[in-house]
């Protein structure tokens, strides 16, 4: 720091924050700007039932990826959402199914036990890899295999359909052309962001994600917060099964293939820095837009399958490299 | 997912390896090479094929499954090991209609009768490395072609459909495709648009809605199978086109039952997975036992399933 | 060492410098810097953190480039485009942050540049030891081996092997980026001797120190850098200490600097250490002694005699192996840094960077971090509390910053030390245990830290001081303890106060091991 003994005067300060808003809004530019070329160079993107159809899409890797958001700011990954959704969803698709429940009890029933089951998992990755100062990154790893196989244990890999019609029917409503499973993202998005920037646990979330060892020496239990972090993953995860049997009607253990590499992407994209202690749910929110935005603008662009698959993956490098840029721009 | 082959490896060791002194001196050994077993179709075909070997109790069944659609390495390994263990027989469904043609060949040089079932075995490859080889399965195409008639009779000439393909370079994925294409000629329906869903349901929802409103007046879908048919109909009716849109679907799965019933689902295709294995071990014991070996293509059963036959 | 080299103006410089300058966008680094340096001379370069020693010295090693002037090394142009340029002009530099591979051996790092391969190719592992093992003599380092991974060195190690790798090229120029920040007396004078050697063998030597006394002990000459520019160059003979600080800070606070505590108010008991032992030290009957309410106590002692641990076990950020503490009478058990803190224990660590500091957080966030409790209500914060007592607790400490939302790594050296402080005074604390408080701060700002830490004792505080600079400790403390080999060598009221006194305890251990 021998270069910069710095007196700050207001005006710095002023571009200073004008430094932090662009960062911030640049996912937003960055999602408008998308928004602008689909509308022109389709015909049908900005129609109501389109943007329903987007919100639809979006929703499931929403729900992941604020859990994600908690992991990765602690510095952590978590590879095993995808297969604990495949497992929440068939231990809630086994209780909704149930004989003799009334369809109310029985999805009330069932919610419970899907957050249930993804906080069981949440709290075995936090707990080990905090225990045992295990990367995260290897111990999802293991239970991305031990949740699989338990959904498909539960099931005999068969799957779980036939749900109470009213279940069913919800995971289709909408309120003014927002679905209301969309809704129940949001919401989860208005806690997180609370949780995050207002409260003392959000604090420390960051301060052990940028750095550990001063956290923990300023009196903080680093463990407690680790499998916390860890926990709130798996939370968000039961309730993303609840959600993508809402909106699919059945549960198979083999679903959910992937959907951790969608909400790393989003959370990364939203200008999350993997190596922890930087990064917002509100930029995990335009993230995973952006990815929904994108997969739908190039289908009615009419790309080829391959060609889609080829241009997520750059946007995905773009994000990131823009990302840095971005933190170039913001250091003083 | 190296940690998957790793524990798929010892899955199969452990299964391979354990009961070789079992095995009783006059009873032949059938060892048969299974899909992943997280599936359901394949995992239904397995237990077809054990029913199969209780039933009948004159040979013993050894069999293997992966983790995995595309893990190749685990059936290569299961070839190699059966050759050293000395099977009589080897059936096996491959996972890719390449890669298993030289282990194949090492096992037919090793004097074992060797059946390709459910996916057949590239010619050219076969040809190449000199191996003769009857295939005994379904004819996806036909049965593809049977589910896109029934909606071209549903739907009359000029009505415009969409197809969602299964994995792109999948062997009857592509045959599925080109059965609906024919039908689509055949019934001069108007083809808007095919894309894949990678056989996944939550997948062909998504790429469905997507579909639907760039091209709102799809009138009939061809789903490659039945997981991406569910996907399909939901997305239906969240559109609110309940009704409107024609679908037809593969394999037959329980999961489509109440759509056929409802009528969702206009057709599906069953191709008797359950008996498929079991099928395919019967032909190669006839052989071990002396019969004439199998040539060109068996086809086994295949069957259109609609409303009318779900009670 | 004081046989300087003829002063005469008429010997040809070997690099010369006139009006470098750079700035970083808006930012000015450096602001027209001449000098020039000699062969066979050790010549200082000094100033306050960010006075441009560092721009200074990557200009010269070309990991940066220039912007104005000329810099012209035996009689031809020199413009460096990568440290490999720089190199290849006898330019070796050992750099104040370590540049080591900490998983490969210390023998692969020394030779990193030029790995000895056999015919085929392969590395040769054979001459690969013996070439490092001989670099290793040659700076008297012979009890390390070049097998160990350097991950395993302390840091005065590492330093050490820094500059066993910075020696492996032919150099006509050897610049030394605060060499001794990490080293302990011992090493030092080993550091000087090799020093010596190269100047006898006219090489040029660069010498960037914060120690004035390490200048007066083996520089020729002396340049004062100071917001940039180059504002004297002298023969050290022909000036002093004084004279020297009043260039870098372009002000006198000799006074603030010399002041010394008149009066011990030591007073009761505030924190008792019965045998207390860190899991990592050998000494089975661990350590004892009392601490009291507004005294400093002051730890000396070499790298690696078991200070920080020591410091460390007290705060519980490492769990004792054994023995016991009393805080005021009473016997407690830590079994993490929070409890310590709850019981009024604060601790300012050695590393900044890696333990005290978050440096992508607000200044406001690091002064909350350690009594989140004080800006919050049912775990919700209060910004308008938090950034309130960042303000009350930034002028109390005279920090200097923009605004309690700016990160912490906007700060220079000594503000960021300050902000440290502050997390721990925003606790009101009754101990304070601090570890080289002052390390990498410039001359202005460790003033004012003395001053604060002084003003502290005075409010009847308990300070606990580990520092390696003994003028430091001489300066703040009512008594030193002296650590050797993880025990207490030596207590010294500050009425026996002296350098060699220090040292003695602190080699007592290792005199009697060499003796073993």
């Amino acid at each position: 720091m021998n270069t910069s003994d710095v007196s700050q005067t207001g005006q710095t300060r002023i571009a200073t924050t004008t430094k932090t808003v662009l960062r911030e809004a640049g996912i937003g530019i960055a999602l408008i700007v998308l928004i602008l070329v689909f509308s022109m160079t389709t015909q049908h993107f900005l129609t109501a039932s389109n943007v329903t159809n987007i919100l639809t899409q979006v929703t499931i890797n929403l729900i992941l990826s604020i859990g994600m958001t908690f992991v990765i700011l602690i510095g952590g990954i978590d590879l095993s959402v995808g297969s604990v959704l495949a497992f929440c969803a068939v231990v809630a698709g086994t209780v909704m199914t149930l004989p003799g429940l009334d369809p109310s009890t029985a999805v009330i029933l069932a919610t419970l036990s899907a957050v249930a089951g993804g906080i069981f998992f949440g709290l075995l990755n936090g707990f080990i890899s905090a225990y045992w100062a295990i990367p995260s990154f290897i111990v999802t790893l293991g239970t991305l295999n031990i949740a699989r196989g338990a959904a498909l244990q539960v099931t005999n890999a068969s799957t779980i359909y036939s749900f109470p019609a009213s279940f069913n029917a919800f995971g289709s409503q909408t309120l003014y052309g927002i679905p209301l499973l969309f809704l129940i993202a949001l919401v989860l998005v208005g806690i997180g962001w609370f949780v995050l920037t207002k409260t003392v646990f959000g604090r420390v979330l960051y301060g052990i994600g940028n750095n550990e060892e001063a956290a923990r020496l300023a009196g903080h239990n680093v463990f407690f917060y680790k499998i916390a972090a860890f926990t709130i993953c798996g939370g968000a995860v039961g309730i993303g099964a609840i959600v993508y049997m809402a909106r699919l009607n059945i549960a198979s253990p083999i679903i959910g293939i992937g959907f951790e590499l969608n909400a790393i992407a989003a959370v990364i994209i939203g200008g999350t820095s993997l190596s922890g202690g930087r990064g917002s749910i509100i930029g995990t929110l335009l993230g995973a837009c952006i990815i929904g935005v994108l997969a739908n603008g190039l289908i009615l662009l009419g790309l080829s399958d391959f060609m889609r698959q080829m241009i997520t993956g750059f946007v995905i490098i773009i994000a990131v490299v823009l990302d840095k840029y971005r933190e170039r721009l913001t250091k003083v | 997912m190296k940690f998957a082959k790793f524990i798929a490896a010892g899955i199969l060791a452990s299964t391979i390896l354990m009961p070789v002194s079992g095995y009783a001196a006059d009873k032949p050994v059938v060892g048969l090479v299974m899909k992943s077993l997280a599936n359901e179709f394949f995992k239904n075909m397995l237990e077809g094929a054990k029913a199969d070997e209780a039933k009948r109790g004159d040979y013993t069944l050894k069999a293997v499954g992966m983790q995995s659609e595309t893990d190749v390495e685990t059936q290569i390994n299961a070839i190699e090991s059966f050759i050293t263990e000395k099977v009589d027989a080897i059936v096996v469904a491959p996972s890719d209609s390449r890669a298993l043609v030289p282990p194949i060949k090492r096992a037919i040089d090793a004097g074992i009768t060797v059946i390709n079932f459910d996916v057949a075995l590239d010619e050219k490859a076969k040809e190449e490395a000199g191996v003769k080889l009857a295939f005994v399965g379904p004819d996806n195409r036909g049965g593809a072609k049977l589910a896109g008639d029934a909606l071209a009779k549903k739907l009359g000439e000029g009505a415009k459909v969409v197809i969602i393909e299964g994995n792109p370079g999948a062997d009857n994925a592509a045959q599925r495709k080109l059965g609906f294409m024919d039908s689509v000629e055949a019934g001069k329906l108007d083809l808007l648009d095919s894309r894949t869903a990678h056989w996944e349901t939550e997948e062909a929802n998504t790429l469905f809605s997507n579909m639907l409103t760039a091209h709102p007046d799809i009138q009939g879908v061809l789903a490659a199978n039945d997981s991406m048919a569910l996907g399909v109909v939901k997305a239906i009716d969240a559109a609110g086109k309940t009704g409107k849109i024609e679908v037809v679907g593969f394999d037959n799965i329980p999961a489509v039952q109440p759509l056929l019933k409802e009528k969702k689902l206009l057709a599906t295709v069953d191709q008797f997975g359950q008996l498929m294995a079991a099928d395919a071990i019967d032909k190669a014991l006839k052989v071990v036992k002396g019969g004439a070996p199998l040539e060109g293509w068996v086809k086994t059963d295949i069957k259109l399933v609609t409303s009318d036959d779900v009670k | 060492m004081n046989e300087s080299p003829s002063t005469d103006m008429s010997i040809k410089p070997l690099l010369e410098l006139s009006g470098v300058a750079k700035r970083f966008g808006g930012v000015v680094a450096l602001n027209g810097v001449s000098f020039n340096l000699r062969a066979g001379e050790v010549h200082a370069l000094v100033g306050e953190n960010g006075a441009g020693k560092s721009t200074l010295i990557k200009i010269l090693c070309g990991i940066i480039r220039r912007d104005a002037g000329t810099i012209v090394l035996g009689g031809t142009p020199y413009d460096p485009q990568t440290p490999g340029d720089a190199k290849a002009a006898g330019i070796q530099v050992v750099h104040q942050e370590f540049n080591l591979l900490p998983y490969l051996s210390v023998a692969e790092n020394i030779c990193f540049e030029d790995l000895p391969r056999n015919r085929f190719g392969i590395v040769d592992r054979r001459s690969l030891h013996e070439r490092a093992r001989k670099a290793l003599d040659a700076i008297g380092l012979a009890d390390v081996d070049v097998r160990r991974p350097v991950a395993s060195l302390g840091v005065a190690h590492r330093q050490l092997v820094e500059i066993a790798r910075a020696l492996m090229g032919e150099s006509r120029i050897l610049i030394l980026d605060e060499p001794t920040a990490t080293l302990t007396a011992r090493e030092t004078k080993r550091l000087f001797a090799i020093i010596a050697a190269l100047k006898a063998k006219d090489v040029a030597i660069a010498f960037v120190s914060h120690h004035l006394n390490e200048v007066f002990a083996i520089c020729d000459r002396v340049t004062v850098l100071r917001n940039g520019q180059s504002v004297m160059t002298s023969d050290i003979l022909a000036t002093n200490p004084d004279q020297l600080v009043g260039h870098m800070v372009g002000r006198q606070l000799a006074a603030a600097m010399a002041a010394t505590r008149e009066v011990d108010k030591s007073g009761r008991t505030a924190l008792s250490l019965h045998n207390l032992r860190h899991p990592a030290s050998p000494n089975e009957s661990g350590i004892s002694f009392d601490l009291h309410y507004g005294e400093m106590l002051g730890i000396a002692g070499l790298v690696g005699s078991g200070r920080t641990e020591l410091l460390r076990s007290i705060f519980a950020a490492d769990l004792p192996k054994s023995g016991l503490l009393e805080r005021d009478g009473k016997k407690v058990f830590y079994r993490n840094p929070k409890n310590a803190i709850r019981d009024g224990i604060g601790f300012v660590t050695e590393d900044r960077k890696e333990e005290g500091l978050i440096l992508n957080m607000p200044i406001a966030a690091n002064v909350t971090l350690a009594n989140l409790k004080a800006v919050s209500r049912y775990g919700l914060l209060k910004k308008h509390g938090e950034i309130a007592l960042t303000q009350q607790l930034g002028s109390d400490i005279k920090l200097k910053y923009g605004h309690p939302q700016d990160n912490a790594s906007t700060l220079s050296g000594g503000n960021q030390q300050k902000v440290v402080l502050a997390k721990w005074l925003a606790n009101n604390p009754r101990i304070l245990l601090l570890d080289e408080p002052t390390r990498g701060v410039d001359v202005g700002a460790k003033a004012e830290i003395y001053a604060l830490l002084r003003g502290l004792a005075d409010k009847g505080l308990a300070l606990l001081v580990v520092s390696s600079e003994l003028p430091e400790l001489i300066t703040l403390c009512d008594r030193i303890l002296v650590m050797s080999n993880h025990r207490i060598a030596g207590e010294l009221p500050r009425k026996d106060f002296s350098e060699e006194r220090i040292l003695h305890f602190a080699y007592k251990d290792e005199r009697s091991h060499e003796h073993q």
